[in-house]
């Protein structure tokens, strides 16, 4: 699976990366993740836990950073196991200032899913993953604002969304043709959704590093 | 040859014996078995298609409150073993390359398919085996995976069994006459490559096993739905190291066979029997959806290079057709799906040279045996598509090209020159093609469709086609099956048999065959199918050779019985044989119905309790008898559509449905219909909706009836046009040939030729398949760009 995109974040350069140097940040942005841990300039590890309805299981994954161009662009490769099954991707994180104050983020990636992931999940991933970029940038957005807000170096007042929230969102962005018993759906979207916000968060994290 | 039986209760629709206790709930199945002390297996299974084992983690699991134990291939020590194949090698052809990897029970040093199980935990419920199964940790090494027939067998691609040195799992060539020779003469050579892709068995029930051992009568007690009860007993005592009759096994009701539960060496019925022997507890195995779809076996992808040689008449001179067929990550079963295809591929057609070679693939996909067609549809597929492309070429009418080619009547019986997957010589033994061929013709109105009705649709602007396509069935293969008949005290009949029965009527089919010799009700006839310690020899239940083989064993064994009560009861009436007859469940002299005696007393007398019987005598209303056919008897049919496709959402509806075939005598028509109707409905999914989607790492992506499609009832023709022919099969005493698998075959066919006929305005070729709406609409796109 292809993962593609951009997103446009509302300060400049250098407040986004002070944002992604920030593990709990991130951290939050993610339900259920335990762990964001950086082991060493190039290698970080994130534990999550997962569950909601009737799909419960722990993500394991690992991060790579190549091709570190600091703080343009970088390579990242990630290796993520869990119950639900396993994922490998490799992506491109570029960022670039907009010149108005803004900075651009574009992100390229091939992501190889398997276990009940891909057997089950599959069919959703795409349009959850989508979801999920959408909804991790909201709440990337709201912190920037808070951290821009509050000053540099202060304790920002933001708060992030609960579990329930965020897979409330991402059903809602799902609705509509979609006929199954809840519980079904819900395995459907909880599993990709919980992979690719890991993975979003270990791409943003890792370029933040 | 063929023999004129005159009957009385054989070729009616009787209503089901087993129907009220399965509409009532009142049916036995696997998964209602409880027994105490009862433990609960659940595997772990690879999340990769091909990996390196590093090593596995259990020691969470096993601490899990409730779980008794959790074993990995290292844990089953020595009774870890390969294998064994369940079909031989194909031996009986000459110079057939053949590399044996049958199934582990349980994946040690590397995982060769995604599903292929690395742990099995015991506990004391399925929700804690499944809990425990997440406390486990396989630490995998991922290798890169091959799943393309032809890629695999490329120089550098990685190697599914790495001490083969291939991917090559078999390569077996067969011919008849010479193609080449033939091509040089033709005046039209057509040649393309064809595809059919994989399909699920996808039975209601899935797989399931309830194993007991008895320590204190040192006797292993195993319930399951397998279609091979004596050869999976057989084969759970050697695994044990067990006397046969140590073994029982007891198949209840079935929920759907269609060919995966055949197979044995299976991991459950492999590591649960000797678990339970271990532990000495009773466990139960019932196999969810998700590892049905990825790790039980299912049908085939085959790509074919097929070509057709013939005149500018229309008359063939030859075929050639190099196929590969993607066996999976194991070939337990030797080569019996592409060896069907190999001897299906003419089908009706008299052609003189014909060149066929398998090239069978090892590729990290879950393994593949028959599923009802068994390879049988995929050359009845590349053949009918070689007669429609030759038909466009020689702007013949396709119905005009297949009639000029049929073999005829006095051709048969005919000798196909192919090995078969029974290892005989493919003949084809009774039937009447062009009859077939017309009936169907007839029963659709073709001239009329096509000279009126078509035209008028196509100025309306509607897509609207028909396709016409033929097809054999062989059937009712060897080796043989038996069955033992016994008349009770009580007047009423047991049938045993070897073989099981997952839906097919036998308990009311095979009563018949006995009602008909014994003269007694059909419901008084009481069948057990499936109980080894009932009877103990037999095949089993596949290559739709219930009725015929078996069948055929109990109307001999009937037979007996017939001829022992009225030997017995001419003794007894003082009446000679020939003025006595069997009716009403007594024996009586025809012409003086107050003078008789009823069968269960007569089976007293058969055995009495002192006195003696005279030599030669054995006691009993009983016999046991076998039927071993010399090979399979052929069927054969026509299937005659016409659908319409949607020109906005390119989905298909069938407007009129024809199916015309011959089973030889039918025992029960209704059942007969409910075969064909049966098979139809997977067939017509094999054509536009059943498909297992892998992704290049072997990923299956559809694992689910959420994304898997099956043809739902409105996906159905409203109305299935049955058309029956009934030439007697020479090769046993009923004339019966076998039906299960008929409706299955040729529907992809016919989809394929009336959807080219339906969009007449687009010049495009179906040649792969299954479709379904996008597909088609990338193919119509395609065709209008060029």
């Amino acid at each position: 699976m292809k993962l593609e995109g951009e997103h446009v974040f509302k300060g400049p350069r250098e407040a986004v990366w002070q944002m992604f140097r920030d593990p709990e940040v991130l951290g939050s942005a993610l339900p259920g993740t335990q762990s964001l841990n950086k082991i060493s300039d190039t290698e970080y590890e994130a534990t999550m836990n997962v569950r909601i309805g009737p799909v419960s299981g722990s993500f394991s994954g690992k991060l790579f950073v190549s091709d570190e161009n600091p703080p343009e662009s970088c390579t990242l490769t990630v290796d993520g196991r869990g119950a639900p099954g396993f994922a490998k991707g490799v992506g491109k994180v570029k960022f670039t200032e907009n010149g108005d104050g803004t900075t651009l983020m574009q992100y390229e990636g091939e992501l190889q899913v398997g276990g009940t992931l891909a057997s089950v999940g599959q069919r959703m991933l795409d349009s959850v993953s989508k979801s999920m970029i959408r909804q991790g940038f909201e709440s990337l957005d709201k912190a920037l604002e808070a951290r821009l807000a509050a000053g540099e170096g202060k304790v920002v007042d933001y708060k992030p969304p609960t579990e329930a929230e965020f897979a409330k969102a991402v059903a809602k962005d799902m609705a509509g043709g979609l006929t199954q018993v809840a519980e079904l759906r819900m395995l459907m979207y909880i599993v990709p959704v919980a992979l690719v916000v890991l993975i979003v968060a270990l791409i943003v994290r890792g370029c933040g590093g | 040859m063929t023999t004129e039986v005159k009957t009385k209760v054989i070729g009616k629709s009787v209503w089901r014996n087993e129907d009220p206790r399965l509409l009532t709930g009142m049916a036995q199945f696997v998964d209602d078995i409880e027994l105490p002390g009862m433990l609960h297996a659940a595997f772990y299974r690879s999340d990769y298609a091909h990996a390196r084992i590093k090593s596995i983690d259990v020691s969470a699991a096993r601490a899990r409150p409730g779980v008794v134990a959790v074993y990995t291939a290292e844990d089953f020590g020595d009774y870890w073993h390969v294998g064994p194949l369940q079909v031989p090698p194909p031996l009986a052809i000459k110079g057939a390359q053949f590399n044996a990897r049958p199934l582990v029970p349980i994946a040690k040093d590397k995982v060769r398919y995604s599903g292929e199980p690395l742990a099995v935990v015991l506990a004391e419920s399925r929700y804690i085996a499944e809990d425990a199964l997440a406390d486990i940790y396989a630490d995998l090494e991922p290798l890169p995976a091959v799943t393309d027939m032809e890629k695999a067998l490329e120089p550098g691609a990685p190697l599914v069994h790495d001490d083969l040195g291939t991917n090559l799992a078999a390569d077996v060539y067969q011919q008849v006459g010479d193609y080449e020779a033939a091509k040089a003469k033709a005046d039209v050579v057509i040649a393309r490559r064809f595809f059919k892709d994989r399909c699920a068995g996808g039975a209601m029930e899935n797989r399931g096993i309830v194993c007991a051992w008895d320590e204190k009568a040192q006797k292993m007690t195993v319930w399951c739905g397998t279609q091979a009860p004596i050869p999976m007993r057989n084969a759970i005592a050697k695994n044990l190291g067990l006397s046969e009759d140590q073994v029982r096994l007891v198949i209840p009701f079935i929920g759907g066979g269609f060919g995966p539960k055949v197979m044995t060496s299976m991991p459950d019925d492999v590591l649960l029997p000797w678990l339970s022997r271990k532990l000495n507890r009773p466990i139960k195995w019932i196999e969810d959806r998700r590892e049905n779809f990825l790790a039980t076996t299912s049908e085939r992808d085959q790509i074919h290079y097929a070509e057709i040689a013939l005149t500018k008449d229309g008359k063939i001179l030859g075929v050639k057709d190099v196929f590969y067929h993607n066996t999976g990550a194991y070939d337990p079963y030797g080569m019996t799906v592409p060896l069907n295809t190999q001897t299906h591929t003419l089908g009706q057609y008299d052609v003189p040279n014909f060149y066929t070679q398998i090239k069978m693939v090892f590729t990290n996909k879950m393994v593949v045996t028959p599923v009802r067609g068994a390879g049988r549809n995929y050359g009845v597929f590349v053949m009918e598509r070689l007669m429609d492309l030759a038909a466009k070429e020689l702007k013949m009418d396709p119905v005009e090209i297949r009639m000029k080619n049929l073999i005829q009547p006095h051709q048969l019986p005919y000798k196909t020159g192919i090995i078969g997957q029974d290892f005989v010589e493919n003949v084809l033994d009774s039937g009447d093609y062009p009859a077939s061929l017309k009936k169907a013709v007839e029963m659709i109105g073709y001239e009329k469709f096509v000279k009126e009705e078509q035209p008028r649709l196509r100025a309306e602007g509607k897509w609207v086609g028909i396709g016409v396509v033929n097809f054999v069935e062989g059937t009712a293969v060897g080796p043989y099956e038996g069955a033992r008949v016994t008349v009770g005290n009580n007047g009423k009949v047991v049938v045993l048999t070897g073989c099981s029965t997952q839906g097919q009527a036998h308990f009311t089919t095979f009563a018949q065959l006995v009602a008909e010799q014994l003269g007694v009700d059909v419901k008084d006839v009481h069948v057990t199918t499936g109980d080894t310690d009932q009877f103990h020899w037999g095949a089993g239940t596949f290559a739709s050779r219930g009725i015929t083989v078996a069948g055929s064993a109990v109307y001999a064994a009937a037979t007996k019985v017939r001829a022992k009560a009225l030997s017995l009861a001419s003794k007894l009436l003082e009446t000679p044989e020939e003025e006595l007859e069997l009716a009403d469940g007594v024996v009586r002299v025809a012409d003086l119905p107050s003078k008789f005696i009823p069968l269960g007393e007569l089976a007293m007398k058969a055995n009495p309790t002192r006195g003696t019987i005279e030599p030669g005598v054995e006691p009993g209303l009983e016999a046991t008898a076998y039927y071993a056919p010399p090979h399979g008897a052929t069927g054969y049919g026509t299937n005659a559509i016409i659908l319409e496709v949607d020109k906005e959402t390119f989905d298909v509806k069938i407007r009129r449905f024809v199916f015309v075939h011959d089973c030889g005598t039918v025992v029960n028509p209704m059942v007969a219909e409910a075969q064909i109707h049966g098979g139809v409905q997977m067939g017509i999914g094999t054509a536009f909706f059943e498909q297992l989607v892998y992704d290049d790492n072997g990923q299956l992506l559809n694992a689910s009836f959420q994304d898997y499609l099956m043809p739902k009832a409105t996906d159905m023709p409203m109305k299935m046009e049955l058309g029956h022919l009934s030439v007697p099969s020479p090769l046993n005493p009923l004339g019966l040939k076998g039906l299960g698998e008929a409706g299955a075959i040729p529907p992809p066919a016919a989809y394929a030729q009336a959807i080219e006929n339906a969009i007449h305005d687009v010049d495009f070729e179906i040649l792969d398949m299954p479709l379904n709406p996008s597909r088609l609409y990338e193919l119509v796109k395609a065709a209008r760009k060029k």
